[in-house]
Formats: structure tokens, C-alpha cells, sequence
């Protein structure tokens, strides 16, 4: 376990443990104040999941017991009382010891096993020698600060404003530059020397301004290390719930990248490694008898390209079979024989992303997420990445994944489009092209160009946009940009290009929620806006679903929270997953059972469904067959939160049409905000 | 949403504020007191709404259409830093559209979720309007009524009080898809 992954993790329960700690001392002072419970379990819980997640079994017993004590006072089967308080306290004092001794890098003095026996008897037990705070070497603390996440993010985008403000300065440099141009010829020494001047000050601004965008940034910059631990563990938990032989090795490990775009690479790591363990490397008698080392290898490796990252998770094992995913394909109605007949082997990889696709995967899903490769998909689009797969069957499955280092700062082509202009992200960008009329050919009721020989679909972008499309007849030259994304491949008709630019990337706000073709926009030289586009939603619009826009009703239904509905018979489990969503912005309802959970979604319309397994009445299996077979609910996303562990419960939940399946003894708020996160945004 | 239980977030405010405007309204007229708007020209006639809402008047910026929205978001501008967005609300309040020419400005408010450019065919600056001239809406009188609070009869005419809270509140000022 890495030293940094253990520091997070005991400052973390610092903070747990002095919340716990105050909030006990509330509470054996107002003993009837029973609401601070809740907040009590959640610091437990939260420090028992993390402790979990590390690998400290001592930590996630003691709290652990003391979680069930809590439990216990919530449900009013144990009194709040000065023994119970001080039990507790007691609890987080033997957790305090152990983070303490972990920190100095020493062996806790404690027997946790008699502690926890002692413990749930009610016994307050062994002596602790807890040591006042103070002792803790602080040295490797004192030359570091701890900075709020909003402080940072407020830095850079004032480091955003100071390189817009920088571009309007070189606008007005261009401007004086023509000024002094146009000028009688005796002024112009004067103003030339005193622009030169001004133009050398511009550009030691310029370089201050990149030096503290670095700086500014690089706060927010982590390494690949901070996620990669608890990648290992999932590994290895996996490979031996699988019976796989693994060697699992990171590369670039060291790599940085923004909190924000690590956070949101997690889960689709999490993803890939598990693809690559359940349908990648074969069992070892498998790879033995087709002639391979019975250890199957699996590669993570990150390394830099340009001003991105590519991540990379390649596996020796089956690889991909084209045929088949085309088969399963067609079979699965996510497209007809014909289209399958047409498209290549690499393109047909390319199937697994499609909606649909993955529904039968999910049953063989180990992680017990089971969420198809459509959702990783919309997740990498999220953070502005794009994916490459590549596979020989029988040999080596490769996914690669190429993101930005950051998402307020991108490398943008900008482009002139129906009278405005929009920044395109050059992750999307493959090449600018110049067509001539003559070179446009129509295919079906598109038009295509080649592109370095391949066919590739030609659309204006104007157009495609909505905007004012003028395109003049006759055999000019139209200026065009190809856009990747995945294995595809589109060219689109700009009125010009204005060059490259990089773009401090500014959010629409409030008022555009989730709004198609924008990922945001910036301000150019002139302090003008210029749009920044998305270009996924792009490819989608060349597919042919072009909306108008929008009516009323879908403005209404965009400007709605998401909704969901918890059904747990436990008040605990209940209150728990409504705090945590409501935490996260989701509107919450709640029921009690099945029946009232059939009776509530029938009322009003809710996005996803978590529910239990075991409830009194019809169980978490049946409603969620219930819902499946209502027409309103055909669609929407159930996820599983079950005690429940067998894979024979996981398979006959995705049977019934759930989405995910989620252990409760792994459950911590991190994976199901995620799994709801992946699931609706 | 048929539940008894449920209760309706809308009526229940509709009617706090109907509550607030009434004791408001009966405190004012007997101490004779003025409402502070800021009034301006929608359609061709003056309208109003009360100046906390308001946090700036500006001239009418360049404004970057955008794609695939509804036709009342005429474009963004950038203030200061933000992005805003310029809203045309004389479509929802029933006017005609005349051309925002030299003397529009953009009356830049803020709502509960966010701060938004409303555009005027003319900004007339801050006036006291007196509640002895007020006339509430009539009850009935109207979809179009939906964002209007009543109307001021002053000597150099009418001037419309707009109901800003359920104007900012509305979906349609919203874009994007769920």
C-alpha cells in the first residue's frame, strides 16, 4: 500500500474522528438529540469504507462495531446514554491510536480482536494510551498549506482572466502596429520605438502569465498514483474471485493530471480493468493449452502526447472478435446484417460502445456494476476525451484513451461558422482540408470526400448547427476540418480558419443545462464570446437526428432536478443513500418497500430506482420486473444495493433488468454516485 | 402528482407572495409610499419591475448566437468574465418584437439559479411609482397575465409591473436537454 495513499487516508479520519468526537460530546450532554446520530453513523461508515478501501481490516472492525452501536441508538434498541456515549468514545480513541501509530510508521499497541469482542459486549475494556495530538511530528506538515478546492479553482480562473486580458493587450499591439503603419513617415520612429517597447513588455507579461497559469494549474494537478493503488487492489480481488492468474503493471504512474479529469477516469478504469480481467485474460488452463504463459499480463500505462495524455489498459488475453461482436450485434437489433456486412473488422470493435450493446455482458460482469462500454463512452466524452480500440482475437486487446491535461485550459482551432466563431478542442481534430466543388461526391443522400483516401462523410457545419449556411455554387475552395472521434471520421464546411488559439474555458452557467453541440465557451482578444463545441455530439448530429429547437415541455424537462427513488427497508441504508444523493443535487424520494415503491413511481416519473433485495412484500427482483414491465419504466435505470453477494443474486437481478448491482459490504458513497453518475449524469 | 401528502412547492409560494403583496400593499397606500422600479420599454410600452432585481443596465454587446436553443435566447456576452445570456421575454409576455435599435440596452437581473440579460427597446431609469395608481391584475384576464402583477396609472401613462420572480422561475428561460 503506498505511503501517500495511507497519509489521505489518516488525514481523512482525522477529520472523522474529531467530528465524531464533538458530535458525541453534543450528545452526552443532550442525550435526546438523536438527530446528530445520523451524522455520528455517517463519519463510522464513511471511516469504515475508506479504511476498507486501504486494506486497514483493525480500523474497518473497530468502526465497524461501533457503526452497529450507532445503528442500534438510531432504531432506539440501545439508549443514548453517558455509558453508550462513552463506549463510543472509546471507539474513536483505538481508531485515533491506530491512524497515529500508522503515521510515525509503528505498530499500533492495541489487540483489536479483543478490543472488538470486548467492545460489542459492552465492555469498555483495555486501557488506552491515546497521546495528546501535539507529540505527532508536524514537521512534514509545517511547509505545506491545505487549500480549498474552490480557492484553487477561483485562482485559475483568475489566471483565465489574466490570459484573456493578455490576448486583448496583443489585439491592441496588431491594431497600433497597423496604426503606425498608415501613419506619415515622420511620426513613425517615435511610435515604432515606443511599440517595440510595449511589444517586449507584452511578452515578459506573457511569460509571467504562462509561468503562473504552470503553477496555478500544477496545484491542481495530481499524479496517476493517487487512483492506481486501489486500480492494484481491484485487480488482484478480481483475478482471484476469477480464478485468472494476472500480473498487473502501471506505467507512468508519476503522470498529472487535473483532479477534476482524474476523478472522472476512475470509473472508467475501474471499467476497462474489469473488462480486460472478465472477458480478456482467459483462465490459466486456457492460456496454457492455446500455448501462452499461464499468467496473463495487463498493462495500465499513462505517458504524454502534446498537450494530452494518453492512458492505455492493454491485455494479452481472447482479444476482440470482429465476427462475433458483429453477430452479437445484429442479434442484439443494434444493427441490421446488411450495415454489418459492410463495416470492417476495425470498425465492428467499435460496436461494443453502442446502446444495447453490452446488456447480455452485464450478467457476466464480476465487478458487480455491470454498466455497458455505451456508458464509459459518454463518461470519456465527458472529459473531453477520445478512444482508440485495438485487438488481434486470440492475442491482445488494447483500449487507449486520449485526454486533455486539463479542462480549463484547451488547444483549440478556431474557426469562423455562420457568422460567429467557435473554438473545436484539437483532440477531436485529425486535419484542416481544403475541398473543391469537384472533389465532392454523393453517396446514399450524403456527400463524401476522400481524405487521404478514405471516404469520409462531408456536412457543413453551419449547417449542422442551425446557423445561416451560405455556401456559394461554383467550383471554389471551401475551407474544412476532420473531426475523430472513436473510428469515425467526419469533415465539416467552415466559412474560414482563424488559427490556433489556446482557450480558457469558461462554463455556459445555469442557464444552459446539458445544452447540445457547446462545451462551453471563451472570450476572445476582442472580449468577445467565442463558442467552444462538443464535438461528439457532432457525430451523433451527422447520423442524421438533427433537432429543432427545443419546445417548451423539453426546456421544462431539462430544468427539472433528477429524480430517484430509493426503496430500503432500512431507515439507515435509506437516509444514507438519500443524503448522499441529495448531497450531490438529485431530488430523493423514498419508500419503504416494494408496494410503496410501485405505488410512488406511479405517481410521478423518477429517473432511476435504487432499491434493496430482501424487503418485507415483494422484493427488490420483482419490482424491478415490475417496473421493467411498465411502459413508463421500460428504460429507466435500477440499480441494486443488496447485502447479497453470490454471483447467482447479481445475475438474477441484471435478469430482471437492473442496470447495477452493488454489494452492500463494499459499499461506500463513492461507488454508488458513481454507478448513478455513469448511469444519468 | 395526486398524492395527498404531496404538496405543491408553486401554489404554496404563489400564495406567500400574494400574502407579502397584500400586506404590502395595504401598508403602502395608507403610509402613501412608492414602489422603486426600474422602467423601460418592452413592445412598445413601458413595463417595470421592482429595481432589487436589477443589478445593472448596459448597452446591447455584441451577442453570440447559439446553436440549437430556443428562439428567445438571442446570444451570449461576455460580463465582465461571465457568460451571460440575452433573453428576448416579449414573446412570453404576448408583444411585438420591434428592433432593439441604438437606444436598447440590456437590463441584467438575477434570479434565484442565475444572473440573465433581459433586452429593452429603451431603459428609462429608476422611478418611485406610487401604489396609489396601482391597479392589480384582474383574475382570469389571461395566460398572457401569467408574469404580470398589476399595472400603475401615472399621468404620462401606464406602466406594467412585471411579476420578476415568476418570469425568472420559468423553464423557458432554460436551455438544454434533459
Amino acid at each position: 500500500m503506498g505511503n501517500r495513499y495511507l497519509e489521505i487516508f489518516c488525514r481523512e479520519a482525522e477529520e472523522h474522528l474529531a467530528s465524531l468526537q464533538s458530535g458525541l460530546l453534543v450528545l452526552e450532554k443532550n442525550p435526546a438529540r438523536t438527530d446528530l446520530l445520523h451524522e455520528l453513523l455517517r463519519n463510522a461508515h464513511t471511516l469504515k469504507g475508506s479504511a476498507r478501501m486501504v486494506g486497514l481490516a483493525d480500523i474497518s472492525a473497530i468502526t465497524h462495531t461501533m457503526e452497529e452501536q450507532l445503528k442500534g441508538m438510531e432504531s432506539g434498541e440501545r439508549k443514548v446514554d453517558a455509558r453508550g456515549i462513552d463506549l463510543l468514545l472509546r471507539g474513536a480513541d483505538a481508531v485515533a491510536l491506530i491512524t497515529s501509530a500508522l503515521m510515525r510508521g509503528e505498530k499500533p499497541e492495541l489487540d483489536v480482536e479483543r478490543f472488538v469482542a470486548e467492545y460489542d459486549r459492552g465492555e469498555l475494556g483495555q486501557q488506552l494510551h491515546t497521546e495528546p495530538r501535539e507529540s505527532q511530528p508536524e514537521a512534514a506538515l509545517a511547509d505545506t498549506v491545505r487549500a480549498d478546492v474552490k480557492t484553487l479553482d477561483h485562482l485559475v480562473n483568475l489566471v483565465g482572466e489574466l490570459i484573456i486580458n493578455k490576448k486583448r493587450l496583443e489585439s491592441k499591439l496588431d491594431r497600433l502596429k497597423e496604426i503606425t503603419g498608415a501613419l506619415p513617415a515622420g511620426h513613425v520612429t517615435e511610435l515604432a520605438a515606443f511599440r517595440g517597447e510595449l511589444e517586449e513588455d507584452v511578452l515578459y507579461l506573457d511569460y509571467l502569465i504562462q509561468e503562473l497559469h504552470a503553477k496555478a494549474m500544477g496545484l491542481r494537478m495530481l499524479p496517476l498514483r493517487t487512483i492506481s493503488d486501489g486500480l492494484e487492489r481491484l485487480v488482484r480481488d478480481l483475478a482471484q474471485q476469477l480464478g485468472r492468474e494476472v500480473r498487473f503493471q502501471i506505467v507512468g504512474q508519476a503522470i498529472e493530471m487535473d483532479r477534476v479529469l482524474l476523478d472522472g477516469l476512475k470509473p472508467i478504469l475501474i471499467h476497462l480493468l474489469t473488462n480486460a480481467l472478465s472477458h480478456g485474460i482467459e483462465s490459466p488452463e486456457a492460456r496454457a493449452a492455446a500455448g501462452k504463459p499461464r499468467q496473463g499480463a495487463v498493462l495500465l500505462s499513462a505517458r504524454h502526447q502534446g498537450n494530452s495524455v494518453l492512458v492505455e489498459v492493454r491485455d494479452d488475453g481472447r482479444g476482440m472478435d470482429p465476427a462475433g461482436i458483429k453477430t452479437a450485434a445484429v442479434a442484439r437489433g443494434v444493427l441490421d446484417p446488411r450495415e454489418a456486412e459492410a463495416l470492417s473488422d476495425d470498425e465492428a470493435l467499435y460496436l461494443t460502445f453502442r446502446p444495447g450493446f453490452s446488456t447480455a455482458d452485464i450478467v457476466t460482469d464480476v465487478s458487480g456494476r455491470g454498466v455497458g462500454m455505451d456508458v464509459v463512452k459518454k463518461n470519456i466524452e465527458r472529459v473531453k476525451g477520445s478512444v482508440t480500440l485495438a485487438s488481434v482475437p486470440g492475442s491482445f486487446t488494447q483500449v487507449t484513451l486520449q485526454l486533455p491535461l486539463t479542462l480549463s485550459v484547451l488547444d483549440a482551432l478556431i474557426v469562423a461558422c455562420g457568422g460567429e466563431t467557435f473554438a473545436i478542442p484539437t483532440t477531436y481534430l485529425q486535419e484542416i482540408v481544403k475541398v473543391r466543388a469537384s472533389e465532392i461526391d454523393t453517396l446514399g443522400s450524403g456527400e463524401v470526400i476522400k481524405v487521404r483516401g478514405a471516404t469520409t462523410p462531408l456536412y457543413s457545419l453551419p449547417g449542422m448547427l442551425g446557423l445561416t449556411d451560405r455556401r456559394e455554387a461554383g467550383d471554389l475552395t471551401l475551407s474544412a476540418v476532420v473531426l475523430k472521434h472513436c473510428d469515425q471520421r467526419i469533415a465539416c464546411i467552415v466559412d474560414a480558419h482563424l488559427g490556433y488559439s489556446e482557450v480558457v474555458v469558461k462554463g455556459l452557467g445555469k442557464q444552459f443545462r446539458n445544452v447540445r453541440f457547446l462545451f462551453g465557451a471563451t472570450i476572445m482578444g476582442d472580449g468577445n464570446p467565442a463558442l467552444i463545441l462538443n464535438v461528439p455530439d457532432l457525430f451523433e448530429s451527422g447520423r442524421g437526428v438533427r433537432r429543432a429547437t427545443l419546445s417548451a415541455e423539453e426546456a421544462q424537462a431539462a430544468q427539472r432536478r433528477l429524480k430517484v427513488l430509493v426503496v430500503d427497508d432500512s431507515i439507515t441504508t435509506r437516509t444514507m443513500e438519500q443524503s448522499i444523493l441529495v448531497s450531490q443535487g438529485y431530488a430523493v424520494v423514498t419508500a419503504v418497500s416494494g408496494e410503496d415503491a410501485l405505488e410512488k413511481s406511479a405517481q410521478e416519473q423518477f429517473d432511476l430506482v435504487i432499491s434493496d433485495v430482501e424487503m418485507p412484500g415483494i422484493n427488490g427482483f420483482e419490482l424491478t420486473r415490475a417496473l421493467r414491465a411498465s411502459e413508463q419504466y421500460r428504460d429507466i435505470p435500477v440499480i441494486i444495493v443488496s447485502s447479497l453477494s453470490r454471483d447467482e443474486d447479481k445475475r438474477q437481478a441484471l435478469q430482471a433488468g437492473a442496470q447495477a448491482y452493488i454489494v452492500k459490504g463494499a459499499f461506500d458513497q463513492g461507488l454508488l454516485l458513481e454507478t448513478v453518475q455513469m448511469l444519468i449524469g | 402528482m395526486g398524492d395527498d401528502n404531496s404538496y405543491d412547492i408553486r401554489s404554496i409560494l404563489s400564495q406567500m407572495r400574494e400574502e407579502y403583496w397584500q400586506a404590502l400593499a395595504g401598508e403602502e397606500s395608507e403610509a402613501k409610499e412608492t414602489l422603486e422600479c426600474l422602467v423601460f420599454t418592452l413592445g412598445g410600452k413601458r413595463y417595470a419591475f421592482e429595481t432589487h432585481y436589477a443589478s445593472e443596465v448596459i448597452r446591447v454587446p455584441k451577442l453570440v448566437r447559439v446553436p440549437a436553443v430556443q428562439s428567445l435566447i438571442r446570444g451570449i456576452f461576455n460580463l465582465r468574465g461571465e457568460i451571460t445570456a440575452a433573453i428576448d421575454i416579449r414573446p412570453m409576455l404576448g408583444l411585438p418584437q420591434p428592433e432593439i435599435g441604438p437606444t436598447g440596452r440590456i437590463l441584467v437581473v438575477r434570479g434565484e439559479n442565475f444572473a440573465t440579460g433581459i433586452l429593452a427597446e429603451a431603459a428609462h431609469g429608476v422611478q418611485g411609482l406610487s401604489f396609489d395608481g396601482f391597479e392589480p391584475v384582474a383574475s382570469g384576464s389571461g395566460m398572457k397575465a401569467q408574469f404580470v402583477r398589476g399595472h400603475f396609472n401615472l399621468e404620462e401613462g401606464n406602466v406594467i409591473l412585471l411579476d420578476m420572480e415568476t418570469l425568472l422561475a420559468d423553464p423557458e428561460l432554460v436551455a438544454g436537454e434533459a
